[in-house]
């Protein structure tokens, strides 16, 4: 792989460059906190998020009000995700492969695809929740809903742009439609598709919480209504940062994983 | 596999078999609504191991022709028969090199040249012997495991020679495959190619609008004509190669087919 030498920023110093800006925006924030400038009920210290991010996370349940939710917590919103983005997937990629190749299904389908996107998410959660009931189902529902579309969009516009003379070069060579598929059009619309799964990705978080937010016992979500409800801002920091981090990591495992299991996620990003 | 891979000896006389045949060929594109005859009255054969140049301007539809010819367009009307049968889709039978990168850009250069062998044989000690056999007829042996975008176009374009070459197919198509290359490494293709063809015998037709790559390469030539295309002429180059540019037999070609090609 050949990578431009960047010849402007020694080394060591481009591994720090991503925590500049968290790093300055935690000594700001301990600066705001320490002269008062903002009250602690509307931004509690940084260090009294600390404190109350050890004990959600690593205290005894019981203990104290949210103390040890945290495994209990993360591990209900990450089945959910991961569920919801299952479905988004089982259902946005073939779609999408197929909406870029043929254009009969296309015509069928893209209007109507269109159209449900226009709804804004948040939309769904009534019926959801009338179908459904408040729970794993509602979620579930959302997250799937709104990850389907940047996937379904996005692998389509990557089987439609691919080179056709890829493809006539597999005709030629023996290449039969099925083997077409898997050995040419779909690592050809690879780097299309990585993006629209990580765009899938990320707005899961979002409707994961959007669900949670409906009342049910456990979750990301859930905890920051709670926390709403019990006044407790510093826990609503805590789950916002968590959800902070759980999405980045989900972000970096999506990307590295798919990179581990396909030659074209690996040669050609 | 059929014996067609034992060399047919260059000594040999040259009568052999037709094994293509165009027989009133003719490509009309509808375009907004009017119809444009873009090829015809196409009609010649192609007999077994020769190297046919065919030379036109660009827009006289040789591309076309050789779309036909692969698969990849129906002909208006006419017929196309390749050991008398007619032609229809796509198939190993006739392999073409592209004039563009048509390389898989996720695969290596070993993996992009053993790409057509899938599926052929399951037994994976011959299919990488035969993989690294073609690696090495096109001097890449070095660079089977560079991606595509790592190398020259010069590279490129014997990748796109070795992973047709191994498919063992009838016929060679090639679509002015060396047209993007400079001076110097076109020749060196040229060269490549003529010991590839005088060691396996494999029957080319190769579509070039330069005239001094069609002297140095064909056997005979066919000329076209543009609006519609036609064949306006064949001609044989009888030289004995390697040919050289310089030489005043091989000027005498150029200057004829010069000439055919502007009036």
């Amino acid at each position: 792989m050949i990578k431009e030498e960047n010849t402007i920023i020694p080394g060591p110093a481009l591994q720090i460059l991503p925590w500049v800006i968290p790093a300055l925006f935690i000594s700001l924030w301990m600066i705001v906190s320490e002269t008062g400038l903002i009250p602690t009920y509307l931004m509690p210290h940084p260090f009294e998020i600390a404190k109350a991010g050890w004990i959600y996370v690593f205290a005894n349940p019981g203990d104290a009000p949210f103390a040890g939710r945290f495994l209990d917590d993360a591990g209900a919103s990450l089945i959910r995700v991961a569920i919801g983005f299952g479905f988004a997937i089982i259902f946005g990629l073939p779609l999408g492969i197929m909406s870029g190749r043929l254009s009969l299904v296309q015509k069928l389908i893209s209007t109507s695809i269109n159209a449900l996107r226009a709804v804004p998410g948040i939309s769904w959660l009534p019926l959801a929740m009338i179908w459904f009931g408040i729970g794993i189902k509602t979620t579930v529902f959302l997250v799937a809903m709104a990850a389907f579309f940047p996937i379904y969009l996005n692998a389509a516009a990557g089987a439609r742009q691919i080179n056709p003379l890829l493809l006539q070069a597999g005709a030629m060579m023996g290449v039969n439609r099925l083997r077409g598929t898997f050995a040419i059009l779909l690592p050809g619309a690879m780097p299309h598709i990585i993006t629209g799964l990580r765009l899938g990705l990320g707005i899961s978080w979002a409707y994961l919480v959007l669900g949670e937010l409906t009342g049910v016992p456990n979750g990301l979500g859930a905890v920051i209504m709670d926390a709403r409800m019990l006044g407790r801002i510093d826990i609503i920091v805590v789950g916002i940062i968590i959800i902070a981090v759980m999405g980045r990591a989900g972000d970096q495992l999506l990307k590295t994983s798919l990179k581990f299991c396909f030659k074209s996620a690996r040669r050609m990003s | 596999m059929k014996p067609r891979l034992a060399a047919i000896s260059k000594t040999s006389p040259r009568i052999r078999e037709t094994i293509l045949e165009i027989n009133n060929l003719r490509k009309v594109f509808r375009i907004n609504g009017s119809f444009l005859t873009v090829l015809d009255g196409i009609d010649f054969g192609v007999k077994s191991g020769e190297m046919i140049c065919i030379l036109g301007r660009s827009g006289c539809g040789k591309t076309t022709l050789l779309r036909m010819l692969a698969g990849f367009l129906a002909p208006s009307s006419g017929e196309i028969l390749l050991n008398g049968k007619p032609v229809a889709k796509p198939g190993t039978d006739r392999c073409v090199v592209f004039q563009e990168d048509t390389l898989f850009p996720w695969l290596t250069v070993k993996e992009n040249i053993a790409f057509g062998l899938r599926g052929r044989t399951t037994d994976r000690k011959a299919f990488d012997e035969e993989a690294e056999r073609f690696l090495s007829l096109v001097g890449l042996s070095e660079f089977r495991d560079y991606l595509p975008r790592e190398i020259s176009g010069g590279m490129k374009q014997r990748v796109a020679l070795a992973r047709v070459l191994i498919l063992k197919p009838e016929v060679l198509l090639m679509d002015e495959p060396f047209a993007s290359l400079d001076a110097q490494t076109r020749e060196e293709m040229q060269n490549l190619l003529l010991s590839l063809w005088e060691n396996l015998s494999h029957t080319i037709l190769f579509v070039t609008h330069d005239v001094t790559e069609a002297v140095t390469l064909a056997d005979r030539v066919l000329v076209m004509s543009k609006d519609p295309g036609r064949i306006r002429e064949e001609i044989h180059v009888d030289l004995a190669r390697p040919r050289k540019w310089e030489k005043s037999d091989f000027l005498f070609f150029s200057r004829k087919l010069h000439e055919r090609l502007r009036d």
